[in-house]
């Protein structure tokens, strides 16, 4: 996918946690500070950007609590997760080339360059 | 040798089947080929050209448009028009053994599906040796080319040999070479040949929604071999195997499911010929074919069936083929 209209770290945030407080009232500020791990107050700071975005750790925490992307969630940090960096550190050249290439592509067309398949039960 | 998971993907057209976890260089290349459906009418044909590749996809990609046992079986679709045909095309230097079923009746013996590799008698190819397989293996030397037809009217092999429309599609399961076996063997053949054996070339290009699922036929005879396995089943690598289920889905079908555009359709008899588009025949002088199936070879095929049911069959006329170039293989040398 690419990055919604709203790229902010703190608003998507919010936002996506508001939505799912109106149907589940465990979406509070409190609550999800309580399981991804951090103060109240520093999620509520996230949320208003009034901090700069958190460590890779407490993002991809937090985009489980709310069912997010955590890569999509990293990029809006403006990060790369350690995983994905390692990636392409390994062969750099070659990923920044294949990158570059792949830019302006559609995502089908990305997509369709590269695919895992599933098996299923047959 | 840890260095990546076992895993299947697709990739431009392709479909790869790797196995890091045995050799780096444990990989399988697998393609679809369009190709001209051979008159099915009791002659033996060469083979038929590639005309290109068909598009696959992954079904997990369109969950809501396909019919729930399809997101079952998993896999990637391949959009086929009724009645046309295709051939498979394998890549790789590593030994893989390849099992190929179509509605999960094996296309080497006949025999239902089983997640095993046999011996006697062999009931799959072996890559590098196989370059293509065109069909089903009905007696030594000649196949009954693989044409997509729609499940449940009673023509696919499955349906005949089962009394069933269950599966449908092609069922493919890739068994690496063991490890040890490999380098033994690569060892041998350096003491033999004086070179890396993987390096050389192995054998010449042949380039030049409900009702959506379809199985495949047994068509028009083609020559062609099925080798014996030159290593013995039990170099074949059993705990790393992959397995993949490739649907047929009607290519009318296709952009209701996918929202992108069929193939265009396939190629007619005479365009073939107009085109002079060539035909192949293999020379292949040190590798033994097996003898075909018995229960293959008793199947009704597309015409039979069509004549068995009144029903016109579409372009089936007889062709002499016009251009008919030998491809030897680099191992006869």
């Amino acid at each position: 996918m690419t990055l919604p209209a709203k790229t902010n770290f703190g608003d998507y945030v919010r936002d996506t946690r508001e939505r799912l407080k109106s149907k589940d009232r465990s979406f509070s500020l409190r609550q999800v500070a309580q399981r991804v791990g951090i103060q109240p107050t520093y999620l509520s700071k996230l949320e208003r950007g009034e901090l700069p975005p958190p460590s890779e750790e407490t993002a991809k925490r937090i985009a489980v609590d709310l069912g997010l992307d955590a890569d999509v969630l990293l990029a809006m940090s403006g990060k790369v997760s350690s995983e994905l960096r390692a990636i392409i550190c390994q062969r750099p050249q070659l990923f920044s080339k294949l990158i570059r290439q792949l830019k302006d592509l559609p995502d089908d067309a990305v997509l369709n360059i590269v695919r895992e398949v599933t098996d299923g039960d047959w | 040798m840890e260095t990546g998971k076992n895993r299947v993907w697709l990739g431009e057209r392709n479909l790869y089947f790797d196995f890091p976890n045995v050799h780096p260089e444990a990989r399988l290349r697998i393609n679809f080929r369009r190709t001209l459906r051979v008159p099915d009418d009791g002659r033996d044909y060469p083979l038929p050209a590639s005309l290109g590749r068909f598009p696959l996809l992954p079904v997990q990609d369109y969950a809501d448009s396909l019919p729930p046992v399809m997101q079952t079986f998993g896999g990637v679709m391949l959009p086929m028009y009724q009645s046309e045909a295709t051939w498979l095309n394998f890549d790789g230097s590593y030994p893989i053994a390849v099992k190929i079923a179509a509605g999960k009746i094996n296309a080497v013996t006949g025999d239902s599906w089983q997640a095993t590799l046999n011996n006697n008698p062999q009931d799959y190819i072996t890559i590098p040796e196989q370059p293509w397989l065109d069909g089903f293996c009905v007696e030594k030397g000649t196949v009954r080319q693989f044409v997509a037809m729609p499940l449940g009217e009673g023509y696919t092999a499955e349906e005949q040999l089962t009394g069933k429309a269950e599966f449908g599609g092609l069922q493919i399961q890739a068994y690496p070479m063991k490890r040890e076996f490999y380098d033994e063997w690569q060892e041998k053949l350096r003491r033999e040949l004086g070179t890396d054996y993987h390096e050389l070339p192995f054998f010449f290009s042949r380039e030049i929604v409900e009702e959506c699922q379809m199985g495949y036929a047994p068509g028009g005879k083609i020559v062609q071999d099925i080798y014996d396995d030159p290593h013995g089943v039990d170099a074949w690598d059993y705990d790393h195997s992959l397995r993949c289920f490739v649907h047929a889905v009607n290519s009318a079908e296709y952009l209701a499911i996918t929202g992108r555009q069929p193939p265009h359709p396939p190629i007619s008899k005479k365009a073939y010929q107009q085109e002079g588009i060539p035909w192949f025949e293999m020379y292949e002088r040190e590798k033994r074919a097996l003898r075909g199936s018995s229960r293959l070879a008793r199947l009704k095929s597309l015409a039979q069936k069509s004549k068995e049911k009144n029903l016109p069959i579409f372009d089936n006329v007889t062709i002499h083929p016009n251009t008919v170039e030998l491809l030897e293989s680099e191992s006869n040398n």
